[in-house]
């Protein structure tokens, strides 16, 4: 196949003269429209992944951290000295249940017992204090809340509650009350994580839940090192010489990860269905171009033009039409996308209802291997319906040129 | 004796439509020799252009065979019908049927870029070409900028850039006033004879066709040789 041809027609095809606006005009809408589809797309995507790792974020930071490990109290000293660059900290937990009662209303609550340590610089970024965290003033037991159990409960700094705590896995079968004062509150910006977790000090913690199975050592782990999770375990398991048990943060929220995960997918499977109805307006595309152009395909032909030179010298013009719209169309939505935070704030300021039960505080997260993966699957979508679409110039006759003679 | 360029050997053309069937050209003989000028007369729809399609591998017959320097056009596949029609086949319509986003040297070289010519030595043929059908200064023109004439000119040349050995010519100067006509009359035949091709020519016009070396009439699917 002679290549001259096919490059000088695809020159003509995608730069045309100014006497042929018209040809100009298309090209340059066609562009606009390719590239106003994947704003969206690519600002979906940035929201997704933001969101979800803000959510993720405060559940690792503030509920599980990123590992769970049972060892015994002698080990969980060990633990404390452990020195791997890939985790961030180790701290010391109680945790249990129960229910929060202020004068108006009760809450059911998870209870987290820490040291005041545990509010380390990676915690503190996901957190706003009102107050100090877990200060001790008299002999009551103080909690820290969060603003969104504050206003549901209805109690601020210096008031009361009561708690009753339900203990786990003992001979006792009685329920036992507790008066707390709150001391500090917080907000995470999360409202489904703030409405039931509220931290109290360990040593106060220890007492209400003094089970083994409720104390544990919470391991953050440096971002770099998120997916090497399962390598830290077995560093861990070959410095104890001995199998502990352990879980991760996905383990203990399967139900937020698997939500997380579906989700995903049935957006990508969205992505795919906008991905394929933008190859059909490519096609669409082609087809116009074509159309327009029957008569000089039946002259080429005539004076001995192979289909395959035409084709390809169509399918070029609009694959550069569709890669042009494509970058424009991403490289606006990364632009927008990175001022999400901004618009995210103004609508969190903006006292719409609804919008309290979403994480509006989550950092922008561009994942370029998801935009390359969306960009390549709308050039493969985009590929497949124009080479079905210039089929056409298979089947139109160079005796065609001679119908219009 | 001439060389044989062009033999139609028993050809029948039939255009079956539904149920009905259309017998365009029967048994039909022709020879075309190396170097000539060929004329085909006859009545609106007799079959003329069907004749010429044949000779040019734009269509195939439904019996018999169109031979080509001893090569059955008939039985070429796509690719080598294509290639076929680009070396050694000119086309001029009654119409010039010009590319019009194209300017008429861009639309004289479409041919020889499609052979994989070299872009300068295409450009330097055809402007040779457009030069000797004066207009030297319209090389840059739009078909729209152009006569009548002087687009079948633009044609000429295009059917002649790639040095074919067999010119078509369906009606050249069908769609021109009668001035323009007998330029463009005169202009193709001193071309052809000038370039040492040979013409096959259709054509209404007996003083046209009186200038060519023979010259049939195309009649009951028949030819007959002789005005």
């Amino acid at each position: 196949m002679k290549v001259s041809f096919s490059l000088w027609l695809y020159g003509h095809l995608i730069l045309p003269r100014e006497q042929t606006r018209y040809a100009t005009r298309r090209l340059l809408r066609s562009i606009v429209l390719i590239a106003v589809v994947m704003v969206p797309l690519v600002l979906a995507l940035i929201f997704m992944d933001g969101m979800m790792s803000g959510i993720t974020d405060k559940y690792i930071l503030l509920q599980d951290g990123h590992i769970q490990i049972y060892v015994s109290p002698e080990e969980e000293l060990l633990l404390n000295d452990f020195n791997d660059a890939r985790i961030a900290s180790a701290d010391q937990v109680v945790t249990g249940y129960g229910i929060i009662y202020s004068r108006e209303t009760t809450a059911e609550v998870k209870i987290k017992g820490v040291e005041t340590t545990y509010f380390n610089e990676m915690r503190r970024e996901q957190l706003e204090f009102t107050g100090e965290p877990l200060s001790q003033e008299g002999s009551l037991t103080t909690v820290m809340i969060s603003e969104v159990l504050s206003k549901t409960l209805g109690v601020g700094i210096g008031d009361r509650v009561a708690f009753m705590i339900v203990p786990e896995n003992t001979s006792r079968t009685g329920i036992r009350p507790v008066l707390a004062v709150v001391s500090a509150l917080y907000a995470s910006g999360y409202h489904e994580l703030d409405s039931s977790l509220i931290f109290m000090n360990r040593k106060d913690a220890v007492k209400y839940f003094p089970q083994r199975q409720n104390s544990y050592t919470e391991l953050l782990v440096k971002g770099s090192a998120v997916d090497q999770l399962a390598a830290i375990i077995e560093t861990l398991q070959v410095k104890f010489a001995q199998d502990f048990d352990y879980a991760t943060w996905d383990e203990f929220n399967t139900t937020v990860y698997q939500n997380f995960i579906t989700s995903r997918q049935v957006i990508l499977m969205v992505f795919l269905l906008i991905l394929l109805v933008a190859g059909v307006y490519v096609a669409s595309i082609a087809q116009e171009l074509v159309q327009d152009s029957m008569q000089a395909i039946a002259l080429f032909k005539t004076v001995g033009a192979l289909h395959t030179q035409l084709i390809a010298s169509y399918f070029a013009t609009v694959m550069t039409v569709t890669l042009l719209g494509l970058l424009c169309g991403m490289v606006i939505g990364v632009l927008i996308g990175s001022q999400l935070g901004v618009l995210l704030h103004w609508l969190g300021s903006s006292k719409i209802a609804g919008l309290q039960y979403y994480l509006l505080d989550f950092p922008i997260i561009i994942k370029w291997k998801d935009l390359l993966l969306i960009g390549l699957s709308m050039l493969g979508i985009s590929s497949v319906t124009v080479l079905c679409t210039l089929h056409r110039i298979r089947v139109i006759s160079p005796l065609e040129v001679l119908q219009q003679d | 004796m001439s060389e044989q360029l062009l033999r139609f050997e028993s050809v029948t053309k039939t255009y079956i439509s539904g149920e009905s069937r259309l017998v365009i050209l029967e048994d039909l003989d022709l020879s075309v020799p190396s170097g000539t000028s060929v004329a085909i007369t006859g009545k609106s729809g007799s079959g003329k252009s069907t004749l010429l399609n044949l000779a040019g591998g734009l269509d195939k017959p439904t019996a018999g065979s169109v031979l080509f320097l001893g090569r059955n056009v008939g039985k070429m596949h796509d690719k080598a019908l294509s290639a076929f029609r680009n070396r050694h086949i000119g086309f001029v319509f009654q119409s010039h049927i010009l590319l019009e986003d194209f300017n008429a040297l861009e639309n004289v070289c479409v041919p020889a870029l499609i052979r994989g010519d070299g872009r300068q030595a295409t450009i330097q043929r055809a402007t040779q070409l457009l030069k000797r059908v004066g207009l030297a200064d319209r090389l840059d023109h739009r078909p729209q900028k152009l006569s009548g004439g002087e687009r079948q000119r633009v044609a000429i040349c295009r059917a002649l850039i790639n040095q074919p050995d067999l010119i078509i010519a369906d009606e050249p100067t069908g769609s021109l006033d009668e001035a323009s006509a007998s330029d463009i009359e005169t202009l193709l035949l001193e071309m052809v004879k000038e370039e040492g091709r040979t013409l096959l020519l259709v054509t209404h016009n007996p003083l046209l066709a009186a200038r060519c070396s023979s010259v049939y009439l195309l009649q009951n699917r028949q030819l007959q040789e002789g005005p």
